[in-house]
């Protein structure tokens, strides 16, 4: 993570409940952070290119483009991006892809802790 | 409700007796998963007495269950308050539950309908959330189903039926091709399948005519069943001189015997074939695959596997068998021309 | 006409999304395969609505699995699919083929299962928020058109049916269904009132 601009957190959900969860537990341990949010798998793409986030938190189940297909058009244009997808359905399937896809992936609903996680596993990196 | 007019003593002797006296499995946990009952149907069928279990977890009486559908639903009966169906047809026999001790050396279990319920108890009473896990033995009337599907399927006999060799043709072989690998998937058990081509039959058809071909199918088709065994096993006319086994719950040693004997079936039929570029007399060739399904494999994969041994058994100057995966060597062939 | 805002109904999209997940989860854990399924719409309606809409008009028959749950709010919960596509998921989820026309009684019992884990997951969800205890009851199997199973013939009850469009897919096949909860007045007030009481605790 650079030191030289202010951390910058992309939530891309459907859900506006979900974005305000997600908001509401980075800023919490990390208030100065900047959380910027798409409601769209697409709309995250055309995001990517004027922002560069430090992590994507991206929905899997999203009408239109999904989490999966999206994440394969933001890794186009960013192909190191550390991206986390979120989701309810985890099975075996979905470790696969993931670890496939080279993303990391967290379980809803979201919590606290489960942000938490997510964000020490990015400040490891 | 019981009837409340006798002692307390009484009452609870009645219901120690009735709780003896029932034939179905009743296990009670408590809040933390822990064995508070366990009545005489599980002590007799699961070989454990409620001594041996009272104050153990779930967990620790069935590891291999941890974080399954029963355990889930006892979660949700003590922290939610609902209650759950485990069925026999989706669960088949979670508990290892047997009808005697004989069937308790093979391993053969009962067949078991589950239902996991939240306890009600008064709230004047110091005690927190329990559960009832009920087991009925459904084995009888799993059996019973099993006999009207048998049936059901004899009668459909007709469509599924090859017209010529009265074995089962290629929809069947589809359909049974279908469920056998989804149920190899569920189970995670091995399962071969069996390509077959009968060598030079253009030549034979064209020289001995059509009459004869059609004989020389009905022969093969008769041998080539005559090796299989099981219920489950299924050879089927696939196309006009091809042939598809499955053979489910089976590896790829066995699927290599089977293969082998059906060769040498064929070949020991001695149907005179002059035209043949291969032998004096009709032979087939055979590819065989082995696999167990997983949740990103499906049955086009299997049989072009199986396709590309037949391929390279036929490369390999015919009547022999190629087992996919093996180097082009094959299993075992006689001087091919 | 009973309406939630536009947070409330955010808030109800997501968490029964949530259920469903983990309902596909749970699934696909019995199947060794995988499953997915999601609520990509939810509606308010009258019994007949839902009735006409799952009935078509042909008044083709419908399956139903049905729970009652009791406490935090009341209600009447369906998992409902038309009778074709119960064979199919049943033929899916079973792993064998359904050879005749009907769901057999123990096919009956794998789909009353599978009704179990769908709305148990979507109540359970509900119950979070509620924070309060609710009791459901074991599923029970029903076959019929859609006015006897969702009981539209009953004009004195006055409440509405919340319906779930779900999308369920398993081995690349994706199947549509129902799922209806029935919900008296006193159910939809009491539903908001748990909605907003949640997102009031989101709220910085």
């Amino acid at each position: 993570m650079s030191n030289a601009k202010t951390t910058t957190i992309l939530v891309v959900d459907d859900s506006r409940v979900s974005r305000l969860l997600s908001r509401q537990f980075i800023l919490h341990n990390h208030p100065d952070w900047i959380i910027e949010e798409a409601v769209t798998g697409e709309e995250a793409v055309t995001k990517l290119s004027s922002i560069s986030p430090d992590l994507i938190l991206l929905d899997v189940n999203m009408p239109g483009m999904g989490g999966l297909a999206a994440v394969v058009k933001l890794r186009e244009i960013s192909p190191e991006i550390p991206i986390c997808l979120m989701t309810a359905n985890v099975q075996d399937a979905t470790r696969e892809k993931a670890h496939n896809l080279g993303v990391q992936f967290a379980e809803k609903p979201i919590t606290q802790a489960r942000i938490d996680h997510v964000i020490a596993q990015l400040e490891n990196a | 409700m019981i009837a409340s007019d006798s002692s307390l003593e009484v009452q609870l002797a009645l219901l120690n007796s009735v709780l003896k006296a029932a034939r179905v499995g009743m296990i009670v946990l408590d809040s933390q998963e822990r064995v508070v009952l366990w009545n005489q149907w599980m002590e007799q069928h699961a070989f454990c007495s409620s001594e041996s279990v009272f104050g153990k977890s779930f967990v620790e009486l069935y590891p291999e269950l941890t974080n399954g559908r029963a355990h889930n639903a006892i979660k949700g009966a003590l922290k939610d308050n609902f209650a759950s169906l485990i069925s026999q047809t989706l669960n088949k026999a979670p508990f290892p539950l047997f009808a005697n001790a004989d069937d308790r050396l093979v391993g053969t279990r009962i067949q078991q309908a589950v239902q996991v319920m939240p306890i009600d108890l008064p709230s004047h009473l110091p005690l927190q959330q329990h559960c009832l896990i009920q087991i009925t033995d459904v084995s009888m009337a799993v059996a019973r189903e099993k006999q009207l599907r048998d049936l059901a399927m004899e009668l459909q006999g007709q469509i599924f039926a090859d017209g010529l060799t009265g074995i089962p043709n290629r929809r069947r072989f589809d359909e049974h091709m279908e469920g056998e690998f989804r149920r190899a998937k569920r189970a995670s058990t091995p399962l071969s399948l069996i390509m077959i081509d009968v060598d030079s039959f253009k030549d034979y058809n064209d020289n001995y005519g059509h009459q004869k071909g059609d004989e020389c199918l009905i022969l093969i088709a008769a041998a080539l069943s005559r090796i299989l065994g099981r219920p489950c096993d299924l050879v089927a006319r696939y196309g006009g001189e091809e042939f598809m086994a499955v053979l489910p719950n089976t590896n790829a040693d066995g699927a290599l015997v089977f293969a082998e004997s059906m060769r040498n079936e064929i070949a020991s039929l001695a149907i005179e074939h002059a035209y043949s570029k291969v032998a004096p007399h009709v032979t087939i060739s055979l590819g065989v695959i082995t696999q167990i399904p997983s949740h990103n494999t499906a049955i086009p994969h299997l049989i072009g596997a199986a396709d590309r041994a037949l391929y390279q058994a036929k490369r390999n100057g015919r009547n022999c068998v190629v087992v996919h995966g093996d180097k082009p060597k094959t299993a075992a062939s006689p001087a091919a021309a | 006409m009973f309406q939630l805002d536009e947070l409330q109904h955010d808030a109800l999209v997501e968490l029964f999304n949530q259920g469903v997940g983990q309902a596909a989860a749970a699934m696909s854990q019995i199947v060794h395969e995988e499953v997915t399924m999601s609520v990509p719409l939810i509606t308010f309606q009258s019994r007949a609505e839902v009735a006409q809409e799952l009935g078509g008009p042909e008044a083709r028959r419908i399956c139903a699995v049905t729970q009652t749950y009791q406490g935090a709010f009341n209600t009447e919960a369906m998992l409902m699919f038309p009778e074709e596509k119960s064979l199919e998921i049943v033929r899916l989820m079973v792993g064998q083929s359904v050879t005749m026309e009907e769901l057999s009684e123990m096919e009956q019992e794998a789909m009353s299962e599978i009704g179990n884990i769908i709305l148990n997951s979507c109540m359970s969800t509900l119950a979070n928020i509620a924070g309060k205890e609710l009791h459901g009851s074991l599923p029970i199997y029903r076959i019929g058109t859609s006015d006897q199973i969702l009981g539209s013939s009953d004009n004195q009850w006055s409440g509405m049916v919340l319906t779930l469009k779900i999308d369920f897919n398993i081995e690349k096949h994706e199947i549509n269904g129902y799922v209806a909860f029935l919900l008296d007045t006193t159910a939809l007030h009491d539903l908001q009132a748990y909605l907003q009481q949640y997102l009031s605790g989101l709220m910085p």
